[in-house]
């Protein structure tokens, strides 16, 4: 009887399956590798395709017959303003939303809220949708616990005229000529700003 | 110039078709490659940790128990009186383990002792929330501090506890329904 050798026996396994079919050597010498792309998808960097109108007109806009595609990075620190992957709280769907304010700020809440205004807890952030009527964001259900957050948004890849990084909306240029391109610069501008003046930004923790 | 290149091209790839270095390339990728696959199995299937901290007391000891834990479990399916380990809600980077209590649809009084809430004080656990409780009531910071958990943060289940051997015990729900 010979002795039982589980490595030699599952490398004469691997290659007895690799050697069966032209085609089989091919895709499992490619399979093999899979994990090293999954971690990275996982710990780095992965691709999504955002449907739904509540981050509009940031993301899916009208004017663009097909859904985003985004590449969605998970390092770096979150930071407010920033547009973010997260589950939502009630039924572990994955929603995009805008980071508004995180742990001690103050926010002075939209219509659905019960409250007037609320003071982050510990551990959570404020996320709200950039279309304030078809979004389910925190003026429904509250503050959501940073363990929640998957991703954040890195750039845009697919309607090739949107490629890169959101552009961060700037004071409009007034001598420019007018036109449906620069009032819709000039609301993004706007909004933008009345999302910051609902925010009253804690101190930093560190300051001590 | 052309010509420089070709030259390096030349010396790099007799280089690499060596096939020492090779081998020695594709042994370090594949190891590489291993250690992906051992972090996957960890968060997706389950692996044994160790616990710490006083407040699941009778069920975990303070320090040095080693648990089993399964992470092929949908939290839908979680009942009350299973042990599970959440992210906690206060700090997104440390995994906690405590006691089912609530499904949601359940009332719940927060704290029948009143110490954290006044005991008169009931919540409904809302839809896709499950409300934690430590074992250890007193030195234990769960659902009566920060209210229902969302089962997004749920990642695993404890199966059995593995470490020191005379310990090992596999956790069945013992959960009893007083008529």
């Amino acid at each position: 009887m010979s002795r039982f050798r589980p490595i030699s026996t599952l490398m004469r396994a691997w290659t007895k399956a690799k050697d069966y079919h032209p085609l089989s050597r091919w895709t499992l010498s490619t399979l093999i590798w899979l994990p090293i792309g999954i971690t990275f998808t996982e710990l780095f960097f992965t691709i999504r395709t955002v449907s739904g109108r509540s981050m509009q007109p940031t993301l899916n806009p009208d004017s663009s017959l097909s859904r985003d595609v985004v590449v969605f990075s998970r390092i770096g620190q979150l930071n407010r303003e920033d547009v973010i992957a997260l589950s939502s709280p009630s039924d572990q769907k994955l929603i995009v939303k805008r980071l508004v304010a995180l742990e001690g700020d103050r926010v002075k809440t939209l219509p659905p809220y019960p409250d007037h205004e609320v003071v982050i807890p510990e551990g959570h952030a404020w996320v709200e949708g950039d279309e304030p009527f078809k979004s389910e964001d925190s003026n429904y259900f509250g503050p959501v616990p940073l363990g929640l957050v998957d991703s954040k948004l890195s750039f845009i890849v697919y309607p090739f005229q949107r490629f890169g990084p959101l552009p961060t909306p700037l004071p409009p240029d007034i001598n420019a000529p007018r036109g449906p391109e620069w009032r819709s610069r000039v609301a993004d501008y706007e909004r933008q700003q009345k999302r910051i003046a609902r925010v009253t930004v804690a101190p930093p923790k560190d300051s001590e | 110039m052309l010509n420089i290149w070709r030259t390096a091209y030349g010396k790099l790839s007799s280089k690499l078709t060596r096939p020492v270095l090779k081998k020695f390339a594709l042994r370090s990728l594949g190891t590489f490659n291993f250690v992906c696959a051992t972090h996957l199995f960890v968060q997706h299937v389950g692996w044994i940790h160790l616990t710490d901290g006083p407040s699941m007391m009778p069920t975990l000891a303070h320090a040095g128990e080693w648990v089993l834990e399964s992470r092929l479990i949908d939290p839908q399916n979680l009942r009350r009186g299973d042990l599970a380990i959440y992210i906690s809600p206060l700090d997104p980077h440390r995994l906690v383990c405590k006691r089912v209590l609530g499904l949601p649809g359940d009332i719940i009084c927060v704290d029948p002792t009143g110490d954290t809430a006044p005991s008169a004080e009931h919540v409904v656990v809302p839809k896709g929330h499950l409300w934690f409780i430590g074992d250890n009531a007193e030195f234990s910071r769960d659902s009566r501090t920060y209210g229902p958990v969302s089962m997004g943060l749920v990642r695993g289940k404890l199966v059995a506890k593995v470490w020191p051997p005379s310990a090992f015990t596999v956790f069945q729900n013992n959960f009893n329904y007083i008529d």
